[in-house]
């Protein structure tokens, strides 16, 4: 009781978000009594869905984070990872109608490091071609090439494959674990242990290594940073080399989840990770895991007991909700200082 | 549905063939030689991807023609056809200039054509002033002849003051809805179903057609609606429709945007044995595909009678099949075509022997167009075609086909619409399982 007078005194801000925080959780737990098997459900549906969103979301989030760049190719990168694999598949024989089977899991692993590493080369490409010329010039020329880079990877992926639903190779085992309570797959762990085995990754890389250091020396102030005799460009191509392969990782993971990947998709998902980005604080990435994941469990929310028609309705409010509030996103920005 | 360059020249061949040695005999019997020439304009998409949906469909007009032996009332009675693709797909502009070539030219008394609604919208306006006849054999877009509210062009303003020239012997989508609902509610017997849009034009449409009759019928639905521009995952829209108590979904959409990638989701909610329904916009290779594991039970329902299902059509089939003997010489328009043709030749007739004078062709043009909108119980391959004032059919059936699962040999005939992506999605096809007729 103390606590929640406490949070009333505050000002409006504060009062406004505590409440409606507190009513969330109130429908939650309404739910949870009311059927805890279809909230938990619903739940493992959001949490899937928002650890891939939170891959996307940390390359968007890294990037603007160093260079302050809105990477609308972001994306279409995340798409590519897909369609990498599926030729990549087709060299080991695995064709779209293929199904799990043991045997597929070192192939499996080979293609996720391969679709990483190429997927990373073509971003670094696309900085060096489109970003680096402009790193100098006014904010909107990267912007407009960025939108430019998103619809040539678009049109380049339709060209390559055309306007349909690509069939995806069903490589991941269909089993489930099914009891009164809880009905979980084993695609459903692959997604989050994926998503949190590369989020631990990458938060080591940031804070132990030296590029890491690096990378948040310049993302803190450029011109100190290469004073200290940090190379920047260096620096700045790992940052897109490591969001494009996680994007990458993020696209193979999506594909084998659903078995289907089309040329568009990467508008749809890059627009969702993206404000899952600033959601989460952007420049800082466990705010873009948290934004990706908050996303998509109210995304799974909404669909199942409220309607889809309201999904985005309600997402978008929520974050003109926060960032009114907080505009700096829930964790908070990091960002170059200037 | 396919083309094969082979069957079509062999076909043309045949023709050709029964052609000129009908074009001796003559059927007016006269001996003094043709009094002149009479065409009928057709155009359809002929070249390209869009061969296979426009060739089989000028094939029936050509039969028709045959069957009249060529002529009527000694006058000489030919095709003329133009091609409206560009590029292998539909073009209303290229339409345009196909009609505005047709009418130049002073034999074209009446048409078949066209293929596609969308050059039917383009057409019409350019027709109408010159008062020759339309027939289409496949255009199903409501608004081309109902004042819908939900259209976003209207015929009158299509027809310019003119009156109606433009007529069609299919069914409109605006029934594809009701059917199905009749369908689900009536033979498949479900009670409850979940109705799922994509916030589209044509998807809401369909669907609120849908759930209407649905519910007249007694049915209870949960409605549902999603952006297929920014979803990519339905799982836990259909777990509401689980919660509802569902045991169906109805889905208005089109598989360009994402109506059948729900389907493919199903199966790891273990509902992927529920029928989905939904319009023509899912009778399609790429449903089938999108259906990944639960491609059975998937069902579609298009405007138009299936020929090959109407026990009166199947000796003209045959005799069809006979002279136009290519593999892909017959489709699912041809018959409509047929009927179109007949119907027109018919008014031609009448027009012949009420004394009208071909030579004076916009008279003439008038004199058919009245006749053709005055068909009354015509008696043609696909049932009776009556004329109302819009210049829709009576016979407004709607036909409702299932995936099923097809062995090698009916899928190789390439007449079915079938799985495409390698797998085993590649032997599911749509099967004719049902008609309704709501003229009747």
């Amino acid at each position: 009781m103390q606590r929640l007078r406490a949070t009333f005194a505050g000002d409006l801000g504060t009062a406004l978000f505590s409440t409606l925080g507190l009513l969330a959780v109130g429908w939650v737990v309404i739910l949870a009594i009311q059927s805890p098997r279809s909230l938990i459900a619903t739940m493992v549906i959001g949490i899937t869905d928002g650890a891939i969103y939170a891959l996307i979301a940390l390359g968007y989030t890294m990037v603007y984070g160093i260079i302050e760049l809105i990477n609308f190719a972001h994306g279409d990168v995340f798409t590519l990872g897909g369609f990498i694999a599926l030729p990549l598949f087709a060299a080991f024989g695995i064709g779209p109608g293929a199904h799990y089977s043991l045997v597929f899991i070192p192939i499996l692993l080979l293609v996720f490091v391969l679709v990483m590493l190429i997927n990373g080369l073509v971003n670094i490409t696309i900085e060096r071609v489109a970003y680096r010329p402009l790193r100098g010039a006014p904010r909107l020329a990267p912007l407009i090439t960025a939108i430019g880079m998103a619809f040539i990877l678009e049109g380049t992926m339709y060209l390559w494959r055309g306007p349909v639903n690509l069939r995806f190779p069903d490589l991941i085992s269909e089993a489930r674990y099914t009891n009164s309570l809880i009905d979980i797959g084993v695609k459903d762990v692959m997604v989050v242990v994926v998503a949190i085995f590369l989020v631990v990754m990458l938060s080591l890389f940031i804070n132990r290594t030296k590029l890491g250091k690096a990378m948040r020396a310049t993302a803190q102030d450029r011109d100190a940073a290469q004073l200290m005799g940090i190379d920047i460009n260096r620096t700045i191509s790992a940052t897109f080399f490591i969001g494009a392969a996680l994007a990458g990782a993020g696209g193979l993971v999506y594909a084998l989840y659903f078995n289907s990947i089309r040329f568009d998709l990467g508008f749809s998902a890059g627009l969702v990770a993206f404000t899952a980005a600033v959601l989460g604080g952007i420049g800082n990435i466990e705010g873009a895991a948290l934004g990706g994941l908050l996303i998509g469990i109210i995304r799974a929310l909404v669909d199942r007991y409220i309607s889809a028609s309201w999904s985005d309705v309600i997402i978008f409010a929520i974050l003109i909700i926060v960032l009114v509030f907080r505009p700096t996103g829930l964790l908070g920005m990091r960002v170059p200082e200037k | 549905m396919r083309t094969a360059r082979l069957g079509r020249v062999a076909a043309i061949a045949a023709f050709a063939i029964v052609a000129v040695a009908c074009g001796g005999g003559g059927s007016g019997g006269s001996g003094s030689g043709s009094k002149g020439t009479i065409s009928i304009g057709v155009d359809l998409p002929e070249s390209g991807a869009a061969a296979s949906s426009g060739l089989p469909t000028l094939d029936g007009v050509k039969f028709a023609v045959q069957k009249a032996g060529g002529s009527i009332d000694g006058w000489t009675l030919t095709v003329e056809n133009r091609d409206d693709a560009v590029g292998g797909s539909y073009n209303a502009d290229k339409g345009v200039q196909n009609v505005t070539d047709l009418i130049n030219n002073n034999n074209v008394v009446a048409m078949v054509g066209p293929f596609n609604s969308a050059v039917g919208k383009a057409e019409i306006p350019i027709a109408a002033p010159a008062h020759l006849t339309m027939i289409s054999p496949s255009n199903t877009n409501p608004c081309l002849t109902k004042d819908l509210s939900s259209c976003d062009y209207h015929p009158a303003d299509l027809r310019k003051g003119n009156p109606n020239n433009y007529f069609r012997v299919v069914a409109t989508d605006d029934l594809q809805g009701p059917a199905m609902a009749d369908y689900a509610f009536t033979t498949l017997g479900i009670k409850k179903i979940g109705i799922l849009d994509e916030k589209t034009v044509f998807g809401v449409g369909i669907a609120n057609a849908f759930q209407a009759q649905y519910q007249k019928d007694g049915g209870t639905f949960k409605r549902d609606s999603f952006d297929p521009k920014t979803t990519t995952d339905w799982r836990a829209i259909l777990n509401g429709f689980k919660d509802f108590g569902a045991t169906a979904i109805y889905v208005g959409g089109t598989d360009d945007q994402s109506a059948c990638k729900p389907r493919g989701q199903m199966n790891a909610l273990g509902i992927g044995s529920w029928p989905y329904l939904g319009g023509d916009g899912i009778e399609t290779s790429q449903c089938i595909d999108d259906a990944a594991d639960s491609a059975n039970g998937v069902s579609a329902t298009t405007a138009g009678a299936d020929a090959g299902q109407i026990s009166s059509a199947a000796s003209v089939i045959t005799d069809y099949k006979k002279a136009f003997t290519g593999a892909n010489d017959y489709g699912a328009y041809t018959m409509s075509a047929f009927d179109a043709a007949n119907i027109e030749i018919q008014a031609i007739k009448q027009a012949l022997d009420a004394g009208k004078d071909p030579k004076k062709v916009n008279d003439f043009r008038e004199a058919v167009r009245v006749n053709v909108s005055k068909t009354s119980g015509y008696a043609g391959v696909l049932g009776t075609t009556t004329f109302d004032a819009n210049g829709d059919t009576s016979a407004k059936i709607i036909s409702v086909y299932a995936v099923k699962k097809e062995d090698a040999a009916a899928v190789a005939k390439g007449d079915l619409t079938c799985g495409k992506a390698g797998g085993s999605n590649a032997s599911f096809c749509f099967v004719w399982v049902k008609q309704f007729n709501f003229g009747a």
